[in-house]
């Protein structure tokens, strides 16, 4: 069930960090300051309405049903009563109302909040660099926007007004107790130190036994996908009992780490409940003692047992809210980790938009991810506009970092890249992404429509433009042609594209940007035979009258080019047409060879 | 018109069935918690049974404190005072023990009924057919397994609490109704407003939490295909459109939470107010009968302490009313698969494999998979024992189906699969696994060393045999070069592989298993071709007096293979040796040369691929 909290934090910050957290969470909630008053001052205002009441009940016991008349004898005061009993009523509603308010406001601080760091975290991913995407883990960012941001979200939703409620009844009970009876209260706050004392062991003791809980059921889950996926290889082999025992197994480890939690909690329920118990008897007993020493009333002993109410309540729920508390800031503190991580590749302040030229001019380059060893060693390509390239070489030699340095993905360590002229890194980001468009490997598509996918291009373009850039590639009749035409959900079942149509809107949307510059990333894997006929199709109406970089996984493909480069080891160690390469008999010539006689084995063999 | 009438009446209908479904589907779930409940009296009784004397000790103190405040404070009797705070401190004992011995039964209870559940579902799920799970999705079944489990957890938890909850409360209302019906009716009166509202609060909050839940997961569709298409994103310089589109389900976000906040507002507010009304209406009415001599000081402060107590109790029913038809939803989902039988089982007189060479027939056999169409269609096929054969064929041409028939993964629609001339259907399917070693082309290896994946069919096996096996699969060589060698865990949360050295890793641990048939369906196809060979003259030893079905594309590995059956629909077009059949038959030269284009060997050099890859259309 969890009232004391399921959330266990996935790691403790230290008190430094989580200060410094507090700070800046503080200096992010600032524009929100004035709300954040009006709701201090309603929640105060709620706390007081809450423990006004058995204030009353003292005043309508001891002034009305206890007055006493001038002969010390008990007469009652009806007026008093109703006084008191009408004050109450109006307070209990008062309270009532500012609660409502309360929720609402402090919600509106708390997930507007949420509302701006999800767009401000988001934003700032997207303005990374790609070098920031390749070194994390695709799981590890998204958990930032999304786990973290949840864990966030369960503290604003359910217990920000708790928290801040809680604290501030129980500091208004200990205030209101010490000045109504001071001696009676510090009978009381005996209780409260070993009460405070027991609610920090059960939390310690029973966050490590949720984090046991945690590993013990992630591991089960563990056994239990590995059994489902590779279900048939169990089978297979006629594993199925040997796979149920280990399952048994994991599922009594978590059994046996949940009832750990189980017995910690009916070890510190009883405690709760117990001290409840006895600072009731504590308010009798010696709050009684008090009343024949003229010190206390019956009535102030009459408020005191609901005063307790108000005193211990908080210090639970507290202690239920720590673990959400910790978790959102360990969370918050990994969020401001990602915030702090600067772009590498930025724009400059005076930057300048590229021009139409789709010339190219990689001058004297290299580069290198991080600190790691160069990939590129001082590598000199002319391109001229209008040409095409194609870029071979084995995997890691560079041609596609190469290829990527042309479309300032990453910035080169010495050297220059110029497009049309301009160093890059003067260029300004919206018109260089005009000029350069790298179609990738692999069509992604994007949850939307076909219309919607191809619009990435250029998210502006009318619809005709659309259409235009589809027609262009010959392909408007194929996806006019689909159920829903350019308006079909492309995620929605049933109108899954094939890797070729997903490719086709890839190439559409290129089409649409109108680069200049074409950087095309060959796809590894073949295509559906139906589709791969439009490919190069499209693909030969896209490339015409554009400077084109080929990285080519065919030698089919690097043969079509006007020149050809082939990186080797970090360096362009061959450079010119198909036929000057076969004639120069270096890497290249020994690829085609190879090549061209392997093509026609299955004849052969 | 008629038309429209007709469709709204099939909508209703349609609604009144999903209604039915879901009514069964909730039955089917009380039945499983009932049963697995029962199955742990003695918690349910311990929990009840504590919950009983917590109960009791818990509605006694109000009386004493107010026994207290009448007869020793108002009096002035101190004596009387002491001794009835202490008799306090003495229930409270009992209360505290009560409450943690409830609490340990109940929670306890709801833990035993979850891990039991949890394992027979999974249990179960092993032994379903592959027909189940080629439907199944496994995160699904996760689900079933984790989220749904939990809801039972939920719900039973809450069970034996709310009896004991409620027990008290009629004891609550006993006891001041005896007292004084009018301070009853005043003390009491709205508290049931507490728990009808935490009725509807659960109830209206359950769809806008569905709601907030689907916006959150569209904030993480958004994040998710922006990280994963982040070259796209970049190369098109869309980070605004993305921006865009993340800050509208952001908006969603927020305004979903505010409703959840509006309505909490509507309902917390609330567990103040009511027990407040009650105190005052105590105040007010008590206070009267007070003044005119009918009750006393004392039965004030009790009757508050009363009111105070009943708080949580109320709020816990109302939880429970509305975690009862989720729960029962989720266990009858549980249910529904603990009812679907294996579809592959043992015959009720199976009987032993009869010993043989390892020789495989199908007859007349039709197969499809579902309700799909027939994949295979009075398909006959003879393999002799120790052949080797190699199934050869474009996709969905029906070849891995034969595979999958051999060792009973799935039963025909018609026809006799034979191994050793016994119907495998009427064997013991151990035996029948255990006499066909089947190598999938997508390899799944457990996280777990490398020598128990190679040991997976016999974990006794000694470390000779593991070594031979993993020598005939051509992996020694790289299980060695490994930081720990045979003791290197593999998997998701050890080295990674390429996709060649996993192949070589699940022919080894077929080759262990030393079975009678042994399939490999393009088993090699991510072996870097540079190696291939290596496994090729390995293989060819482990082929050695073995029954072997290869499924191949390229010719070297087809070579292997004594003689090659071309399948094309389903049917077997052409059968013959490898050279005659490229003599012969034009549509087999079809087939190798489409698979030369073919994407294979992603783990190789890229140099490799140059060389596979001619890359020419047809």
């Amino acid at each position: 069930m969890g009232w004391w909290g399921d959330n266990v934090p996935e790691e403790t910050l230290s008190r430094d960090e989580a200060t410094r957290v507090v700070r800046r969470l503080l200096r992010m909630l600032r524009p929100q300051r004035a709300l954040i008053i009006v709701a201090t001052i309603i929640l105060v205002g709620q706390a007081a309405a809450l423990l006004a009441g058995p204030a009353l009940v003292d005043h309508g016991i001891d002034a009305g049903l206890l007055h006493k008349n001038a002969a010390g004898k008990i007469v009652g005061d009806a007026g008093a009563l109703n006084l008191s009993v009408l004050v109450y009523l109006a307070l209990a509603f008062v309270g009532f109302v500012l609660g409502r308010i309360a929720i609402v406001l402090v919600a509106r601080i708390g997930e507007g909040f949420l509302r701006d760091l999800r767009n401000r975290l988001f934003g700032h991913m997207m303005s990374l660099s790609l070098d920031y995407f390749e070194t994390e883990k695709t799981g590890k960012i998204v958990a930032r926007m999304t786990s973290d941001i949840d864990a966030m979200e369960e503290l604003v939703s359910q217990g920000l007004v708790l928290f801040v409620q809680n604290t501030f009844v129980f500091v208004g009970a200990v205030t209101v107790i010490l000045i109504v009876s001071w001696q009676l209260a510090v009978g009381i706050l005996v209780i409260v130190p070993p009460v405070y004392l027991g609610s920090r062991w059960f939390r310690t003791v029973s966050n490590r036994a949720y984090l046991e809980v945690r590993d013990r059921i992630s591991s089960n889950l563990t056994t239990l996908q590995e059994s489902l996926e590779g279900v048939r290889v169990v089978q297979a082999f006629g594993r199925e009992d040997s796979f149920i025992n280990k399952f048994h197994r994991t599922n009594e480890d978590q059994y046996e780490a949940n009832m750990e939690t189980v017995r910690i909690s009916s070890k510190y329920f009883p405690i709760i409940e117990y001290a409840g118990v006895v600072g009731t008897a504590v308010i009798i007993g010696y709050g009684g003692w008090l009343t024949t020493k003229g010190i206390v009333t019956v009535g102030t002993v009459a408020a005191f047992v609901l005063w307790l109410n108000s005193l211990f309540e908080p210090i639970n729920q507290l202690s239920q809210l720590y673990n959400t508390v910790q978790s959102s800031a360990a969370a918050l503190s990994k969020i401001f980790g990602v915030l702090d991580t600067r772009p590498t590749v930025r724009q400059r302040q005076a930057a300048i938009d590229l021009p139409r030229s789709g010339a190219v001019d990689v001058d004297h380059v290299t580069f290198a991810y991080g600190a790691n060893e160069p990939v590129l060693h001082d590598v000199s390509l002319r391109i001229t506009d209008g040409e095409r390239i194609a870029l071979v070489g084995p995997t890691g030699a560079g041609k596609s970092t190469l290829a990527k340095l042309i479309a300032r993905f990453y910035d080169p360590v010495v050297g220059t890249v110029r497009v049309g002229g301009v160093d890059l890194r003067d260029a300004e980001f919206i018109s260089l992404r005009q000029r350069v468009i790298v179609v990738p490997q692999e069509g992604f598509l994007f949850a939307g429509t076909l219309r919607d996918n191809v619009r990435v291009g250029r998210p502006e373009a009318t619809d005709a433009e659309v259409e235009n850039a589809l027609r262009v590639l010959g392909l408007l009749d194929r996806f006019t042609a689909f159920p829903e035409g350019l308006d079909t959900e492309v995620r929605e079942r049933g109108s899954r594209l094939s890797a070729g149509e997903r490719q086709l809107v890839s190439l559409a949307r290129a089409a649409l940007a109108d680069p200049s510059v074409l950087i095309l990333d060959e796809a590894t894997s073949n295509l559906d035979p139906g589709t791969e006929h439009a490919v190069e199709a499209a693909l030969e109406h896209l490339m015409h009258g554009r400077t084109v970089v080929v990285v080519a996984h065919r030698l089919s493909t690097a043969a079509r080019a006007d020149r050809i480069g082939v990186v080797y080891d970090g360096r362009l160690a061959e450079l010119g047409s198909h036929a000057e390469l076969v004639d120069l008999d270096g890497h290249y010539a020994e690829l085609y060879r190879a090549w061209a006689t392997h093509q026609a084995a299955p004849e052969v063999a | 018109m008629g038309d429209e009438r007709e469709t709204k009446q099939q909508k209703s209908a349609r609604k009144e069935a999903a209604q039915l479904e879901g009514k069964q589907t909730r039955k089917r779930g009380w039945r499983l918690m009932k049963e697995t409940v029962g199955q742990h009296p003695h918690l349910m009784l311990l929990g009840i049974a504590a919950g009983l004397v917590w109960a009791a000790a818990r509605v006694t103190v109000p009386l004493l404190a107010g026994a207290a405040i009448d007869h020793g404070i108002t009096r002035g009797r101190t004596g009387v005072t002491l001794a009835l705070a202490a008799a306090i401190v003495a229930v409270g004992a009992v209360q505290g023990v009560g409450t943690g011995l409830r609490r340990y039964a109940a929670f306890g209870l709801a833990n035993r009924v979850e891990t039991d559940i949890r394992m027979r579902l999974v249990a179960h799920l092993q032994r379903l057919h592959f027909g189940f799970h080629d439907q199944a999705q496994t995160g699904q079944l996760m689900a079933f397994a984790n989220t749904d489990i939990q809801q039972v957890n939920n719900v039973v938890l809450l069970v034996p609490l709310t009896i004991a909850s409620t027990i008290q409360m009629v004891a609550v209302v006993v006891i001041l109704v005896l007292r004084s019906p009018g301070l009853a009716l005043f003390a009491l009166g709205l508290l049931p407003l507490l728990n009808f509202s935490a009725t509807r609060f659960n109830h209206r909050m359950y769809p806008v939490g569905m709601q907030l839940q689907k916006e959150l997961s569209d904030v993480s569709g958004v994040v998710e295909e922006s990280i994963t298409g982040v070259r796209v994103v970049k190369g098109f310089g869309v980070e605004r459109l993305q921006r865009k589109r993340l800050s509208d389900e952001a908006d969603s976000v927020y305004d979903r939470s505010m409703d959840q906040a509006r309505l909490r507002s509507n309902f917390t507010p609330l567990i103040d107010l009511l027990p407040a009304l009650g105190l005052v209406g105590i105040l007010w009415y008590g206070g009267h009968q007070v003044l005119s001599h009918h009750l006393e000081v004392g039965d004030i402060v009790a009757a508050n302490l009363f009111v105070v107590m009943l708080i949580w109790p109320l709020r816990m029913i109302g939880m429970l009313v509305g975690q009862l038809p989720r729960s029962a939803a989720a266990a009858g989902r549980i249910d529904s698969i603990l009812a679907t039988d294996p579809a592959i089982a043992d015959a009720p007189n199976a009987r032993a494999l009869p010993d043989g060479p390892g020789s495989v027939r199908f007859e007349r056999v039709t197969f499809g998979y579902g309700r799909g169409p027939a994949v295979l269609d009075g398909f006959d096929l003879e393999i002799a024992g120790g052949e080797a054969v190699a199934l050869v064929g474009a996709t969905a041409s029906g070849k891995s189906t034969v595979a999958r028939l051999i060792p009973r993964f799935y039963d025909v629609h018609a026809g006799h699969v034979r191994i050793d001339g016994a119907d495998v259907r009427e064997v013991r399917l151990r035996e029948v696994r255990r006499a066909v070693g089947l190598v999938f082309e997508d390899t799944f290896l457990f996280s777990d060393s490398v020598r128990n994946n190679i040991a997976f069919a016999d974990p006794e096996a000694p470390n000779e045999a593991v070594v031979r096996a993993a020598k005939l699969a051509g992996a020694d060589e790289f299980i060695r070069e490994l930081p720990e060698g045979y003791e290197s865990i593999i998997g998701e949360h050890g080295y990674s592989l390429s996709g060649g050295q996993r192949q070589r890793i699940a022919i080894a641990r077929a080759v262990l298993a030393d079975p009678r048939v042994l399939i490999l369906d393009d088993a090699t196809s991510s072996v870097d071709p540079s190696k291939e060979h290596e496994i090729r003259a390995a293989l060819a030893e482990v082929m050695q007096g073995r029954t072997t079905i290869i499924i191949a594309h390229r010719p070297a590995t087809i070579a292997l293979a004594d003689r090659v059956v071309l399948l094309d629909g389903g049917k077997i077009v052409a059968d013959g040796t490898h050279e005659r059949l490229l003599a012969t038959s034009p549509r087999y030269r079809e087939v190798l040369a489409r698979a030369a284009l073919e994407p294979e060997a992603h783990s190789g050099l890229e140099d490799a691929e140059l060389l596979d890859l001619p890359g020419v259309g047809d």
